[in-house]
């Protein structure tokens, strides 16, 4: 099933709250309540029948299919064409969560980890409905849980286990990760990965590329804390970093400035990157809904194939 | 201003730790985990010279909360007004009770005591008026206070060495309840009349632990009278005891081989490891002696057996302590009374109908008393020592040849007889021994039953049935009596009625004596008496009306009164000579029976011409618990103790810290210290708040 036609044109009328949603404790009941919103949403859509879409007329060789005869055209023609339709082929897609010690971090009633288990399983949740084969991968340090991208019985509900599981690691291992997938996701699909990218982004470039030269499409979601991104504390205090345990006294009056300063510099680096790799990237704050974000992966799924194209079209003509 | 504890100003020493607490740099103690550090750069922390001081007004005020807390407790007071105490012509009464009790037998503690009451009498001013008592069990007059006044102010002080020269302590106990109560009312006495300033009671005591307090608890100290404890420590907390185990009244020591004694160590004792024994009047044991353990401030019960042999021994010693005052006991072996009643009556004794039968199944022997019931035919003629040897006479039958008189001659003198006739005939015998012609009664026989309808429970007789517990009569039933009116008796009381109205039970005060008369017997023919329960306690109440029912006590504590023996009718010498341990000599008055000159522990002796006797006097076991009260006890009593007064001083220091004393006493500053200390302390806990909110508002304005 294809999900370029699944665009909404409107977006649901009221979004859920977060801070709501994560009062319920159970994973998959939180993704499941996103899920069904947004399918509403989707249904108010004008492009019905998302998965068949016209292709091509091809004229008529015997051996073909007499039910994709264009009856139209041949009685305004005479002649017999084959109506073509784009080929429908099934999803491969592989969530890339990371569960490190940096994602336990949250100024709200949540976690960032926990913001992105339910956006993993949101995603898994709305994929799993359309059909489509998910996998996962969670990782800190290492390599923690990886599910082969299936769509069977019981597949959702391993998922969500292993989304469930508390955050264990230390510090992150992006690079391990992507590398990882490399090996061991052979067959063309669709990668989401979803971390806060609080790591230096060299070695992540590189097999970015990697991935996206073995065919997959990806899509980067980059989750921060409303507190990261606008680093308003009120009082001074000995900041802890919650990876390495290094101890600095911060006073946020005056480290503010920079600090933006940095991590808008790291995250546009992180936007560009993506931008120059064909990538899909999405910045998400713990207290955006995760409707939103559906939105932005259809979204950003849909114009991916165009950028590749571009993105190649453009290097071939650097090659030459 | 002065202060009469004023090593409690070193507490001031404290307001050091809230100036080095001011100076110390609050850094901050908050930690907050962040994701990554990795945008993010150190801050320098905000510095500041360590010298300043912050706060300063709340410094000021936790300091001012620490002075006056510390000057609360040093008791300020003004010394301004101390020589117009002294100086301004008031006289000061001044009743000194110096304690002769037996804990006071310690080594020092007696001349320590005297030592202070010639300090007291020397420090007298002249106008000052003072009275010296000593109390123990007793309250003794040494020198009152007219005796003071009467005397130069030059000879007072000879006057009270002389006296105190001549005192020793005793060996009662301490009743410090009773003596600071009549020292009390002594100085309210003598205040009429006169101008006095200042009347206080100087306590010269050990204070010890055994002290007597009970009283004061529900006295209403008068509120102008101080009382000084000018307490006298020994030199040594070591001191044990030991007292005899109260055992009941009828407990044989002897036959059971054992006594038990209970050995007490005061708290504080250093010594643990005694020997009890017993000894004769050499002080030596006699036999082995037994060890005995007992940790300080506990006692122990140990069985001592009885002395082997007939080796004389009246006393069981400890040894192991230091203190021997309270180191022995003396122990008499109760003595078995014999007692005889006299039966005049023709029954036998065989006889299941008969009276005597019954009287002779209703007293058993005691182990105290060996009840003997004689029975005498009322034809042979009774002697007097057969009447006078007899506790009781009991006549059932017509009397015949000098019987009559010789038991009327025997009730004169004193002798109870119960007069319970067998037949309405027999009254004529009654008539005889009252010297009443024609006393005549008539027997009445009943359809149905009579019984007790009215008792007289006040009466002797009956008292022991007072209780309502016992006192049902109902189920006595009487079928039989004899109809006699008590106007016929001259004198004569009804103690009982039946419930026809007529006597039952009558009472004639003959003389000394008393005839008690049954109109209707305890045999089966008459009524149910014999059979029910009440009928053994009535004979031995009868007996005890005659005063020979029970035999007398003869462990006694110094200071008791001891009940001699009633010598009864036939006593012939005049009255018994009590020979104390010492060897003094005490003639008791003709009829006195009561000796209360027991002033020492020993084996006191009766001489008398019919049975010479003994008794033991010891030492009250209160005694031996000589640690000492706490210093507060009689403030909590409600007596008014403005301060103790310091063993080791001098004279002037002592009258200086008096007067100090009563002066902090009367003026209470320290309530005022501790008052404002507590406003202070409201005022900073305020202002600190305030400051607090102020503080953290501006932490937030400028972040």
């Amino acid at each position: 099933m294809s999900l370029t036609a699944a665009v909404p044109t409107a977006r649901p009328a009221s979004l859920i709250d977060p801070k709501s949603l994560m009062s319920i404790r159970n994973l998959e009941l939180r993704a499941r309540v996103v899920v069904e919103g947004f399918w509403s949403g989707i249904h108010r859509s004008p492009h019905h029948g998302f998965s068949v879409e016209f292709s091509e007329y091809r004229q008529y060789a015997p051996g073909d299919d007499p039910r994709y005869l264009d009856w139209r055209v041949f009685a305004r023609s005479d002649r017999y064409f084959i109506k073509r339709f784009e080929d429908e082929t099934n999803l491969r897609c592989h969530l890339l969560v990371d569960c490190s010690r940096s994602m336990t971090f949250g100024s709200l009633s949540y976690t960032k980890a926990d913001y992105a288990a339910t956006l993993a399983a949101t995603l898994a949740q709305f994929l799993y409905l359309q059909g489509d084969a998910v996998g996962l991968l969670t990782f800190d340090e290492r390599l923690r849980d990886f599910l082969p991208a299936r769509h069977r019985t019981g597949q959702l509900r391993s998922l969500m286990l292993a989304l469930e599981k508390p955050a264990a690691g230390s510090s992150t291992d992006v690079v391990g990760a992507l590398r990882r997938a490399t090996e061991t996701i052979r067959k063309r699909g669709l990668i989401v990965l979803v971390s806060d990218f609080l790591a230096a982004l060299g070695e992540v470039q590189k097999h970015l590329i990697s991935l996206s030269a073995c065919g997959h499409d990806l899509i980067l979601f980059q989750v921060l804390d409303p507190a990261e991104a606008t680093f308003n504390f009120p009082h001074s205090a000995m900041f802890e970093d919650a990876e390495t345990g290094r101890t600095f006294f911060i006073n946020p009056g005056s480290a503010r400035t920079e600090y933006l300063r940095r991590l808008e510099s790291h995250c546009g680096q992180l936007r560009s990157l993506c931008q120059h790799l064909g990538m899909a990237y999405s910045r998400m704050s713990t207290d955006r809904p995760l409707e939103l974000a559906l939105f932005d992966f259809l979204r950003g799924r849909m114009q991916l194939r165009h950028r590749v194209r571009r993105v190649v079209q453009h290097s071939s003509r650097s090659q030459l | 201003m002065s202060f009469l504890a004023p090593f409690f100003l070193l507490a001031a020493v404290a307001i050091g730790a809230p100036v080095v607490f001011h100076l110390i740099r609050r850094s901050t103690k908050e930690r907050r985990v962040f994701s990554s550090l990795m945008f993010l750069l150190p801050s320098s922390p905000r510095l500041s010279r360590r010298s300043r001081l912050e706060h300063l007004l709340l410094l000021l005020l936790r300091c001012a909360a620490i002075v006056l807390l510390a000057m609360g407790f040093a008791r300020p007071f003004l010394k301004g007004a101390l020589p117009e105490l002294s100086k301004a012509g008031a006289a000061k009464r001044v009743l000194v009770l110096i304690d002769t009790s037996a804990s006071m037998r310690r080594k020092g503690l007696w001349e320590m005591a005297r030592g202070r009451a010639e300090d007291l009498a020397r420090e007298a001013s002249p106008v000052d008026q003072l009275a010296l008592y000593t109390f123990d069990r007793d309250f003794k007059r040494l020198v009152t206070f007219e005796q003071w006044g009467a005397t130069p102010p030059g000879d007072r002080l000879g006057l009270v060495r002389s006296i105190l020269a001549n005192t020793q302590p005793g060996w009662a106990s301490t009743h410090l309840d009773t003596a600071l109560i009549q020292a009390a009312e002594l100085l309210g006495e003598t205040d009429k009349g006169t101008t006095v300033g200042l009347k206080q009671v100087v306590v010269i005591t050990d204070l010890q632990e055994g002290s007597q307090t009970r009283a004061l608890q529900g006295h209403e100290w008068p509120k102008d009278v101080q009382v000084l404890t000018d307490r006298v420590l020994a030199a040594s907390p070591n001191n044990a005891g030991i007292q005899l185990v109260a055992e009941a009244r009828d407990a044989d020591y002897l036959s059971d081989s054992v006594v038990r004694v209970r050995v007490t160590n005061a708290a504080g004792s250093q010594r643990e490891q005694f020997q009890a024994g017993w000894s004769g009047a050499d002080g030596a044991f006699i036999g082995k002696p037994i060890e005995v353990y007992v940790p300080a401030g506990q006692n122990r019960v140990t069985s001592i057996p009885a002395p082997a042999g007939s080796t004389p021994a009246d006393r069981i010693i400890l040894r192991g302590d230091d203190e021997p005052f309270d180191n022995t006991v003396y122990v008499l072996p109760p003595q078995k009374r014999q007692t005889t009643i006299l039966y005049v009556g023709n029954d036998s004794a065989t006889d299941t109908r008969q009276p005597l039968f019954f009287l002779q199944q209703a007293f058993q022997p005691t182990r105290g008393q060996t009840i003997q019931v004689t029975a005498e035919p009322t034809s042979r003629p009774l002697t007097g020592a057969t009447i006078g040897a007899a506790g009781l006479v009991v006549v059932t039958d017509l009397l015949e040849g000098g019987n009559a008189a010789a038991l009327r001659g025997a009730v004169f003198q004193g002798k109870t007889l119960l007069f319970a006739p067998a037949s309405a005939a027999a009254f004529t015998a009654l008539g005889r021994i009252l010297g009443l012609d024609g006393l005549n009664a008539e027997e009445r026989r009943l359809d149905g039953y009579a019984l007790l309808g009215e008792v007289d429970f006040r009466h002797p007789l009956f008292a022991p049935f007072a209780d309502a517990r016992f006192s049902d009569f109902t189920k006595i039933h009487f079928w039989r009596y004899r109809r006699l009116e008590a106007r016929a008796l001259a004198g004569a009381e009804v103690l009982a009625r039946f419930d026809t109205g007529d006597p039952a039970i009558l009472q004639v005060v003959l003389g000394k004596g008393r005839i008690i008369i049954l109109t209707a017997g305890w045999n089966p023919a008459d009524g149910q008496l014999a059979l029910s329960s009440k009928f053994v306690p009535l004979l031995y109440s009868l007996l005890d009306l005659g005063g020979t029912s029970a035999p007398p006590p003869r462990q006694y504590f110094v200071g008791d009164t001891v009940k001699l023996a009633n010598p009864g009718a036939s006593e012939t010498v005049s009255s018994p000579t009590v020979v104390s341990p010492d060897g003094k000599q005490v003639r008791l008055r003709a009829g006195e029976t009561n000796f209360s000159q027991t002033s020492m522990p020993g084996i006191y002796s009766i001489s008398s011409s019919v049975s010479p006797s003994h008794f033991a006097v010891n030492l009250e076991p209160a005694e031996s618990r000589t640690a000492s009260l706490p210093s507060d006890e009689l403030d909590r009593l409600g007596v008014p103790a403005p301060l103790a007064v310091s063993v080791a001083s001098t004279p002037a220091d002592r009258a200086v810290r008096l007067q100090s004393a009563d002066l902090e006493a009367r003026q209470k500053l320290w309530r005022w210290f501790i008052l404002a200390a507590l406003g202070v302390l409201g005022l900073e806990t305020w202002l600190a708040g305030r400051t607090a909110r102020h503080s953290t508002v501006r932490e937030e304005v400028a972040a």
